[in-house]
């Protein structure tokens, strides 16, 4: 009896150890640091991480991954709580008179209420449409905050850079316009 | 007794309590127990901007007489569950509340066994000692050497 309670506690222990190793691994693979921005930072190009969410103005669901092969895309992460992000935003509005018919701008309204985010959107005068990522799980997988963040993806859904001077806008929008 | 008494009374004095937090929270108890998505802390210990978007919408959502049940919904539809301190009472959330419980308990258990296992180790057995009969009657002549 006690050699038999004696191996099954051996057993448990080995079980809740081999567990953990499991779960180190996981953790491991699964690196929360491995996004977008980190990968253009060591000179990657990743193919632009999908995402399906619903449009802030209520008219369906934005899905990246149907873009794909069809158009090149700016994505801009903003919120109504971010300053800079005004300025960024009417940037890409401006942006998107000359581009429009050859580059879709798409919105991620990030860790944000998505009301506030309307009004937000009203009060800017900003068109372009915007998906609702409250609890920044998009975000997270391009680079995280801080936020504005503007990427370029290519037509064959490469992401081509992310914008870090806003001297780079132009440049970028030609490089994926001609893509 | 009178310990098992307070406990009772002080139980049937958290409920209306628990209740009325629960109709008419206030808008720092809600700050205590929510998040501020972009730092990592609770609405209470933050100043940023995201944290004072979520500060107004409480104070409006409390103005409008909402419980603390539907304004953590609310924030939940829109930020998701992490935007709460504390795991939620249901699904996985459950685990966060059940595995430490059940690891003490487990470990309760666990000491519990091995100290009875312990102290029933260190004491022998008694043992009925059995004298030899010529010793045990020499024993009983000493013995009644000192009787008065």
């Amino acid at each position: 009896m006690a050699r038999s309670a004696r191996l099954t506690a051996q057993v448990l222990a080995v079980a809740v150890v081999a567990g953990l190793l499991v779960l180190l691994i996981w953790r491991v693979a699964h690196d929360s640091t491995a996004n977008v921005s980190n990968a253009l930072d060591d000179g990657r190009h990743p193919t632009a991480p999908a995402f399906d969410l619903e449009r802030l103005d209520g008219r369906g669901r934005i899905d990246l991954a149907t873009l794909r092969g069809k158009k090149p895309i700016v994505l801009d992460f903003w919120a109504s709580w971010c300053t800079p992000c005004i300025h960024e935003s009417k940037r890409l509005e401006a942006a998107m008179k000359q581009y429009g018919h050859r580059i879709e701008f798409v919105g991620v309204d990030t860790k944000d209420f998505s009301s506030d985010a309307r009004r937000w959107q009203r009060k800017h005068g900003i068109t372009y449409p915007s998906v609702h990522d409250g609890g920044g799980d998009v975000l997270a997988k391009w680079g995280g905050l801080p936020i504005p963040r503007i990427f370029f993806v290519a037509r064959s859904g490469k992401v081509v850079g992310e914008l870090i001077t806003e001297e780079d806008l132009p440049r970028y929008l030609r490089q994926i316009a001609e893509s | 007794m009178k310990r098992v008494a307070l406990v009772l009374v002080a139980g049937l004095l958290a409920v209306p309590v628990a209740r009325a937090s629960e109709q008419h929270p206030t808008q720092a108890e809600l700050e205590g127990e929510v998040m501020c998505p972009v730092c990592g802390t609770t609405l209470d210990q933050s100043g940023s901007p995201a944290a004072e978007q979520i500060k107004r919408v409480i104070a409006r959502r409390i103005a409008a007489g909402d419980t603390k049940s539907e304004i953590k919904d609310r924030l939940v539809a829109n930020y998701g569950d992490s935007i709460l301190a504390a795991p939620p009472h249901h699904g996985f959330g459950l685990l966060a509340w059940w595995l430490p419980i059940g690891g003490i308990v487990a470990a309760a258990v666990l000491v519990g066994l091995g100290a009875w296992r312990w102290s029933r180790a260190r004491e022998p057995p008694p043992r009925a000692v059995q004298l030899d009969p010529a010793l045990e009657r020499q024993l009983d002549d000493e013995l009644r050497r000192f009787e008065p």
